[in-house]
């Protein structure tokens, strides 16, 4: 019995039109993900995280590689993988002239569920995604959040064994974030896989097991979030608003990031008194935090960066 | 290693009844669409009631064959449209629902709807066609067979665009040309006499000849009749099957 979900191998995807020269948007991805679990793919705008997610959940030619779902190779038997999964595409929509309640009820019966367990799941999947106030209003007259929640609560009611979820929690507020991520975990809980793919890091960070920092088509780094700020090379980092003339002094302590005036070092915490010392005599406001997955995301995507 | 999870796949055309009911309610929200779909057809129909009322019966069951032509309009539209602004075939098409039971339960569904117009000109042709029960039978049949043939190829259009706004150009163009400007309100004996061949050719045209020689309104020389009832057939099952050959193929994009 295999024990991943998904596995790639090499996976390429070339986008080729007449007249333009062709986009390498994958460049050799390989990258499984396990039976329970939640994986984040980060990336900037254009890295290749839709693209990776649109030929896993079958929807995308690949140009060479391999993807598995469940042990079925995608690209040979594609129709004997999509039952295993669904997908919450990037800037979809409810129908318009549906309900949430309407949508999620003849989204479930589409798969072939039968009435009764598609009524329950729906009702189900209403209360945990909160649109009870809004469940029998055409989803015309919602709010983008609201859309955005019925979409997520449409394919949350399938528990499909493997969920591809393409930024799902773009355009909702705090609270129904939260109720998003509590939804997911439960989904897990009971066996369902996810991979996700966000511009939240505090998202990504909270939510998944593991995460995979995708850059110009490749896997920068993988890991846990405690794994990947851990790589940044230090557990603290301070900030001084007013510190980057000064950038010179600080470098032998760790990582520094200089940004307009702002200088941020990365260090560990045992550095850190004699860091602050320095700071008060050259008078430099500092505040010290912990290192955050965001600076472990840039720090990798900036080093890719530069080495171009 | 093959999974363990117990899903196998989709039997062909599962979940088209699903998405015809989807569809229904969508359209069923919509219902100044409904009476939309009356415009043109009424306008003609107006038309020669002033300028000719001769030809109304003609005119009345050209009306009948155009509204079921132009189902195929509005199976490209909405196609289209869930396509490109609700991205809903990669919602559905991942997923155990096959693609031709999207295809059709979204062509039903449009078929059930806009229904309503078609029955009510069919109701008056009862009133002013000589509609005998094989007349009658020949209008249902052809009448089937172009929105069988306008919804396939509504389909297979609808996948080659990545604009709304370009379809509806198109897509106006085609289904005008097709349903008004060839001799489908009209009497094919209006018809420049060498375009027959062409105007027996086209579905809705094709159609409606055969009904007009039905109710002797115009006269079909049995090449003619087998020219337009093969066409017809032989047009219809081609892109039917085509359609669904082609909602298989395109739910990977290359």
């Amino acid at each position: 019995m295999s024990g991943e979900a998904l596995r790639s191998v090499d996976l390429r995807k070339i986008y080729e039109s007449r007249g333009t020269a062709p986009v390498e948007a994958l460049s050799g991805v390989s990258m499984e993900v396990r039976r329970g679990e939640r994986v984040a793919l980060l990336g900037r705008n254009g890295a290749g995280k839709t693209t990776f997610l649109k030929i896993a959940s079958t929807l995308l030619r690949p140009t060479s590689g391999s993807v598995e779902v469940f042990g079925v190779d995608i690209a040979r038997s594609p129709e004997k993988a999509r039952p295993y999964i669904a997908v919450v595409p990037q800037e979809g929509k409810p129908f318009f002239h549906l309900s949430p309640r309407e949508q999620i009820y003849t989204y479930l019966r589409a798969r072939g569920f039968t009435r009764e367990t598609a009524k329950a799941r729906t009702e189900d999947s209403i209360e945990r995604m909160g649109l009870e106030s809004c469940a029998d209003r055409l989803s015309v007259t919602l709010s983008g959040g609201q859309r955005q929640r019925t979409m997520v609560a449409t394919v949350i009611a399938t528990e499909a064994p493997l969920l591809f979820l393409d930024e799902p929690t773009i355009g909702m507020d705090p609270f129904a974030r939260r109720e998003v991520w509590a939804s997911l975990r439960s989904l897990t809980q009971k066996g369902s896989t996810i991979l996700l793919t966000t511009h939240y890091l505090d998202e990504a960070e909270v939510l998944s097991h593991r995460l995979y920092i995708v850059e110009q088509g490749r896997v920068l780094s993988s890991g846990t979030a405690d794994d990947l700020k851990r790589s940044v090379g230090g557990t603290l980092k301070v900030q001084m608003p007013e510190g980057a003339a000064q950038v010179d002094r600080f470098r032998s302590f760790g990582h520094c990031v200089v940004d307009g005036k702002v200088l941020t070092v990365i260090l560990e915490p045992d550095t850190l008194g004699e860091l602050m010392d320095i700071a008060v005599k050259a008078q430099l406001m500092a505040t010290v935090g912990p290192v955050t997955l965001e600076e472990a995301f840039l720090r990798a995507v900036g080093r890719s960066i530069d080495a171009e | 290693m093959q999974s363990d999870v117990s899903l196998g796949p989709s039997r062909p055309f599962a979940g088209t009844l699903a998405f015809l009911w989807t569809e229904v309610l969508v359209q069923g929200n919509e219902r100044m669409a409904m009476l939309t779909s009356m415009v043109v057809p009424g306008i003609i129909l107006v038309f020669v009631l002033i300028l000719n009322p001769s030809l109304f019966s003609i005119a009345l069951v050209g009306a009948i064959v155009f509204s079921t032509f132009t189902m195929g309009q509005r199976v490209l539209n909405e196609a289209a449209y869930l396509r490109i602004d609700h991205k809903a075939n990669d919602m559905y098409l991942a997923g155990p629902m096959m693609p031709e039971a999207y295809f059709l339960g979204m062509s039903v569904g449009i078929l059930v709807i806009y229904l309503t117009p078609t029955i009510f000109l069919g109701i008056l042709a009862t009133f002013v066609v000589p509609l005998h029960l094989d007349v009658g039978l020949l209008l249902l049949a052809v009448a089937a067979t172009v929105w069988l043939f306008a919804a396939s190829t509504g389909y297979v259009f609808s996948t080659f665009f990545r604009d709304n706004r370009a379809i509806w150009a198109y897509s106006s163009l085609f289904f005008n040309v097709f349903g008004v400007l060839m001799p489908v309100f009209y009497p094919l004996g209006l018809f420049p006499a060498a375009l027959r061949p062409i105007a027996l050719l086209l579905p809705p045209s094709a159609a409606a000849a055969l009904v007009q020689a039905a109710i002797g309104t115009t006269t079909l020389t049995s090449g003619e009749v087998i020219l337009a009832v093969a066409g017809l057939a032989v047009e219809t099952v081609g892109v039917f099957l085509f359609a669904i050959y082609w909602a298989r193929r395109t739910v990977r994009e290359a």
